[in-house]
């Protein structure tokens, strides 16, 4: 079965544009034209990734992207307009794993899409349980847990604590972390790293204020701490 | 006005005028006030000695006879009244009785003259180098005169101690008027700073600058006018940056279709004819420029709405430069052995647009960048040189400027820049409170070295 992207323009032009393109990658592209429109396709059936644009009619990109999330943990990439850092960062805090900014390079666009869709590679050397004091982190199943309850995170924010679990108390820097969770070069926007350790800690820290696992070291990034 | 005038400032004026206008008083009150004195004091003393005088004369007029000879005189002249300071000297037909310090010759000229003619008289005249008072009656009765000079002297004292008071006075208080003036002049003009300040401030890009409410009325519009024309400044600025920011906003969505869509052509590009392929190719690389383009305006008006922030972040400068170099694949990058220690809080999307504008202008106008070097001292610079025909020293400021391409760019129009690229570069390291240049490659040989400064945080801090 191919994999299925759910895509929310309002503009149709640029929608039926995208949908070619991302169709010459091989992918099946269902369009919608409004939030509401995009909830109700998701609700049918699924996609593997949701490609909103922010500016809307009616519902807007930040609530579509809430809504989705809370229907699943599939990757979601916004589209911005604006160049101000507000509506990134914004777009993050709504639960998007990535962003572009309009108007992109249709190739980008599927570079984007293709890292959220990787899957985590097996890798020999890794441990097949990781264990720091009460977090619990199981690679191969995809399974976290705090106190022995699993914890629900998204693909991205899971990739994220393994790349960190792996290396426990070794500092990785923004870029390292841009480079092996979303496969970005040096030049990747350091926000992601931040906003998605943000959404990190709300999930497994006790006290997301004052983190026990994934802290910050200033001047030089984060790492798990045992 | 006068140049001298222009030249002095509106407070030093005020301070001036006050000084002038108090000199002018104390001389005006210390003259009347030293002419009346003088007067009043000259009034009562001639007046004094005049009646001695007559009343002296009359007495002497009665007691003598037509017998009388000069040796009579001092008996009866010390029956007379005397005046204090004051002197007689009497003629008798042709015998003179003369005071002690005094002769005939003192006497003046005109007062002998006159009571030759038998006529009375009195005169201020200098008698030995001192001020006197001379009084002469002819004795009507026998061919005698009777001169009486009393010394003004101690008047003249009385006079010159006034006078230097005076004088210290007028001096205190044209001093003090001058004072008064600067504080004056000080307390008006205080309110003309502000506009200055905020004038400045105004010019120099804080357009939300307003005045604070006077104390005066007269002030207060002024203020209000200032205000009004600051809002409407700002106003029209924004209004101007907004628009162009609007306009390449809106070429936002045309540009994504545009580029989507002849994606989708690009990777079919085998299945179009070679002529479709040609017009296929133009179209991606003018439709490369024109994104570049709307993005630098975008860029640029933002920096002109005073909207331009910065995602500060910390940034391993080493790193960086690294990963740059790796992005041109082939310029070599020089950094010194300390380097890796270096971290400085700075927009890395700003920064990347700065080295990726200046690599791409050395591409373009100077044969490719050669070398990529970093230095740090107090400040951290950033070096990118080419082996190109270098910049001329009196277009190295010009070429900052917007869709200024210099002269190597004038020659070629097609180059494929936007002409924003180095005033982007500016405005970005303003924001950073660095800055750029461009000079001469130390090593002498041709081609252009632009430098990048930004500031080091101070250690510790």
């Amino acid at each position: 079965m191919s994999t299925r992207i759910l895509t929310v323009e309002d503009d149709q032009r640029i929608r039926t544009a995208v949908r070619l393109a991302l169709e010459e990658e091989g992918w099946d592209v269902e369009e919608t034209a409004s939030g509401e429109e995009a909830l109700e396709a998701f609700t049918r059936t699924p996609a593997d990734v949701v490609l909103i644009d922010i500016m809307l009619p009616g519902m807007d990109g930040f609530e579509v992207c809430r809504s989705i999330r809370r229907l699943g943990d599939v990757p979601i990439v916004m589209v911005t307009a604006r160049s101000d850092s507000h509506d990134v960062v914004a777009g993050l805090e709504a639960g998007a794993d990535d962003y572009l900014r309009k108007p992109f390079d249709p190739k980008e666009l599927s570079a984007r899409i293709r890292a959220l869709l990787r899957r985590i590679r097996p890798d020999a050397d890794r441990p097949t349980q990781i264990q720091v004091d009460q977090l619990e982190v199981l690679p191969e199943a995809g399974v976290v847990r705090y106190r022995g309850e699993d914890v629900h995170l998204t693909r991205t924010e899971f990739r994220l604590l393994l790349e960190l679990a792996t290396n426990p108390d070794r500092v990785l820097s923004r870029e390292d972390l841009l480079e092996r969770v979303w496969g970005y070069d040096y030049f990747g926007d350091g926000r992601l790293v931040d906003v998605h350790v943000r959404r990190l800690r709300m999930k497994i820290e006790p006290d997301p204020a004052n983190p026990r696992y994934v802290v910050t070291v200033r001047g030089m990034g984060y790492k798990l701490q045992t | 006005m006068t140049d001298a005038t222009t030249r002095l400032g509106l407070g030093a004026q005020i301070s001036v005028m006050f000084a002038i206008g108090g000199l002018f008083i104390s001389v005006l009150l210390g003259g009347m006030t030293l002419l009346l004195t003088r007067q009043q004091l000259l009034d009562t003393r001639e007046d004094a000695a005049a009646a001695m005088a007559v009343s002296n004369a009359t007495r002497l007029s009665n007691q003598l006879t037509p017998d009388s000879s000069i040796e009579d005189l001092p008996t009866i002249v010390d029956s007379l009244t005397r005046i204090e300071g004051g002197q007689r000297i009497i003629r008798l037909a042709d015998d003179w009785l003369l005071a002690p310090e005094l002769d005939r010759a003192d006497l003046p000229e005109l007062l002998v003259a006159r009571l030759a003619d038998r006529h009375s008289g009195q005169m201020l005249a200098r008698v030995r180098g001192e001020p006197r008072f001379v009084v002469g009656i002819p004795l009507a009765a026998f061919d005698a005169d009777y001169y009486t000079i009393s010394d003004l002297s101690e008047v003249e004292r009385t006079l010159d101690d006034l006078r230097f008071v005076l004088l210290g006075t007028g001096a205190v208080t044209t001093i003090l008027a001058a004072l008064l003036g600067s504080w004056a002049s000080r307390r008006t003009l205080r309110p003309l700073r502000r506009v200055r300040e905020a004038a400045e401030a105004i010019a120099g890009g804080r357009l939300d600058t307003r005045l604070g409410a006077q104390a005066d009325p007269d002030l207060d519009r002024l203020s209000d006018s200032f205000n009004e024309m600051a809002e409407a400044l700002e106003g029209r600025i924004q209004r101007d940056a907004r628009f162009a920011s609007d306009v390449s906003h809106e070429l936002r969505s045309p540009l994504t279709t545009l580029m989507a869509g002849v994606g989708v052509l690009e990777s079919r590009r085998g299945e179009l004819s070679e002529r479709s392929q040609t017009a296929l190719d133009l179209l991606v690389a003018d439709l490369e420029r024109f994104n570049r383009l709307v993005n630098d305006l975008l860029e640029i008006s933002g920096f002109d709405a005073g909207m331009a922030a910065l995602d500060l972040a910390e940034v391993d400068i080493a790193r960086f430069l690294e990963a740059t170099a790796r992005g041109t694949g082939r310029v070599p990058l020089r950094l010194p052995d300390d380097s890796s220690s270096i971290v400085i809080v700075a927009d890395k999307r700003r920064l990347a647009r700065v080295m990726s504008n200046l690599l791409d202008n050395a591409e373009r106008y100077g044969g490719g960048a050669t070398a990529m070097a970093l230095e740090h001292d107090e400040s951290l610079r950033i070096i990118v040189e080419d082996e190109g025909a270098g910049v001329p020293v009196r277009e190295r400021e010009a070429i900052f400027e917007r869709f200024s391409r210099g002269s190597a760019g004038g020659r070629r129009t097609d180059d494929g820049g936007t002409g924003l690229g180095l005033s982007l570069v500016v405005e970005d390291l303003r924001l950073h409170g660095g800055r750029v240049w461009v000079e001469d490659r130390p090593d002498g040989r041709p081609g252009a070295r632009f430098v990048l400064e930004l500031p080091l945080p101070r250690e510790g801090s």
